[in-house]
């Protein structure tokens, strides 16, 4: 596992049908230690999806850098997995070929990544759907496959872009406790960005509040784990520390 | 559950098979109409052969030209034909439409030739085909390739540019390279328009073998009416009408419509308008 560092990390757009430049990001410097989930928080605009982008190498960042384990990284690379919003999985792959498409890319036979994506699926609760295609599953099934795709691949570095924005609450409620469960299993290194206070403090073990481009402040959340939202919706720290981020973000 | 779920596939098999037979009966029912009201008008008031053949001459030709063979020779001719111009025509179409969905700047510069060459596509490239191939085979072909060329071309563009962007950032940060992008991603994602576009590129194929080989050969359906026509042979001439619609419904119902059926609706791909 590697640290990633952001360091003054900014973001200018042009944008053609204004004819102007916009500064999303401004000047954001983080550090993710392996291991550690992170949840990314602030106002919708405040540059939270610029910023993963920039990270994942879907974007070029102008200003800055972008060090994993102190190297520079420029495009997309299998090493930062990523969560999509819109799930993004292959409709014309099972969810079986879905899971096993990282390992398919680094060259891993096909009985091999059979068996890795099969645990992943197992770990997600998903094995009975190993054969069918996306469009035959619920949002919240499409987003497990999502999250298990990502994690197959063995990334150093997890990126999730609101991923559980889609799908309806009490689904949502459910993936989260079963992602705060597979992060306690396997402890990859997570950004999670949302914009739902409740959802990155139950999530993570940092809250990094965003504003207009910067880094406003964070907090440290250090509930026991494996986290529940029976016991936590109950929780006075839990509910302390939701309030504390929500007068931050509303600050913003 | 287990005993609902099965009982309930079994059931909705069966209403989707009736369905299917009740959609060929009335597929089949204005055609058999049209077959008695010949049976009846041609005697009825006495019609010259040489105008309009009976059922009964059509059915005499039909077994004639099965009987020594003729029919198969120019079927298989004009099918070889139809085979070999579509998959040239496929083979570089979809490189060449892929390109142009990636690369914005490929588009801009082709999208007007694009425009103009598909106004063409087809029998008007006849003529000048026959300049450079000579008559037959070589020409034929061409007049085929040319008109699956620029519909494939145009829908491949179109497939790959209705491919989410996303689906090749996942793939990317997937571990997928420039050749995987394109085997994994672009090519499959495209796959329901290029299986679209083949099957309007057949359509327009179909139409224009029968317009070249009226003009360009000496063996094949066209060639077929074309002769009859010199002979007065209407009975011919109807029998090989029939039978280029027929190998048309053919072609169309049990080979392009369930390729088409099997890549979008499997994917639920589906773009309703
Ligand atoms: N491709 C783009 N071109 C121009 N401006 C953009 C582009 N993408 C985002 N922006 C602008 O950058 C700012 C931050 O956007 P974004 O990162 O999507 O914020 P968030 O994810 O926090 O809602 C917004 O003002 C948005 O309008
Ligand atoms: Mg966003």
């Amino acid at each position: 596992m590697k640290t990633l560092s952001l360091r003054n990390l900014g973001k200018t757009y042009f944008d053609p049908y204004a004819g102007a430049h916009v500064t999303a990001v401004h000047d954001v410097s983080l550090d993710v230690e392996p291991g550690e989930f992170i949840s990314v928080v602030g106002p919708s605009g405040c540059g939270k999806t610029t910023i993963l982008n920039m990270i994942a190498g879907f974007i070029p960042y102008s200003k800055g850098d972008i060090l994993l384990d102190g190297k520079p990284v420029h495009g997309p690379g299998p090493e930062r997995g990523v969560v999509f919003q819109s799930f993004a999985l292959f409709p014309w792959k099972t969810v079986l070929d879905n899971v096993g498409f990282g390992p398919k890319m680094r060259g891993v036979p096909k009985a091999e990544r059979d068996r890795i994506a099969r645990e992943y699926l197992a770990l997600a609760g998903l094995s009975h759907a190993a054969h069918r295609y996306p469009n035959e599953l619920s949002g919240g099934m499409q987003q497990r496959v999502g999250v298990v795709r990502a994690l197959a691949n063995n990334p150093d570095v997890l990126l999730m872009d609101e991923p559980f924005a889609s799908v309806d609450a009490q689904t949502r409620m459910t993936l989260q406790e079963e992602l705060t469960r597979i992060w306690q299993e396997r402890k990859p290194t997570v950004i999670f960005i949302t914009h739902d206070v409740a959802e990155a403090v139950f999530l993570a073990n940092r809250v990094v509040v965003l504003s207009k481009g910067r880094v406003l402040d964070e907090i440290a959340v250090d509930l026991p784990r494996p986290r529940v939202w029976d016991d936590l919706v109950r929780d006075d720290h839990f509910k302390q520390l939701s309030a504390r981020v929500l007068q931050m973000v509303r600050a913003a | 559950m287990q005993v609902t779920g099965s009982l309930k596939g079994r059931s909705s098999r069966l209403i989707r098979s009736v369905n299917s037979l009740v959609g060929a009966a009335m597929f089949v029912a204005p055609l058999l109409a049209l077959l008695a009201i010949w049976a009846i008008v041609v005697p009825l008031f006495n019609v010259n052969p040489r105008v309009f053949p009976s059922v009964g001459a059509v059915g005499a030709a039909a077994l004639d030209s099965i009987r020594d063979g003729t029919l198969f020779a120019h079927v298989g001719a004009s099918l070889l034909r139809v085979g070999l111009g579509t998959l040239i025509g496929i083979a570089t179409a979809v490189p060449l439409g892929i390109a142009m969905g990636v690369s914005p700047t490929v588009a801009a510069f082709l999208t007007p030739l694009f425009r103009f060459f598909s106004v063409l596509a087809g029998i008007a490239w006849i003529p000048i085909a026959t300049l450079w191939f000579g008559y037959g085979f070589g020409a034929i072909v061409f007049v085929i390739f040319n008109a699956v060329f620029f519909v494939v071309a145009y829908n491949t563009l179109l497939g790959v540019r209705t491919i989410p962007h996303t689906l090749r950032n996942a793939a990317a940060s997937l571990g997928a390279g420039r050749w995987a992008l394109l085997t994994e991603v672009l090519l499959p994602g495209a796959l329901p328009n290029i299986v679209t576009g083949i099957r309007t590129g057949l359509g327009f194929a179909w139409r224009g073998l029968i317009a070249a080989e009226m003009i360009a050969t000496n063996v094949g359906l066209g060639y077929m009416l074309f002769v009859a026509r010199d002979f007065y042979r209407t009975e011919v001439i109807v029998f090989g009408m029939i039978v280029i619609g027929v190998l048309w419904l053919l072609i169309d119902r049990l080979l392009l419509v369930p390729l088409e059926r099997a890549t979008i609706e499997r994917w639920g791909m589906v773009r309703r308008a």
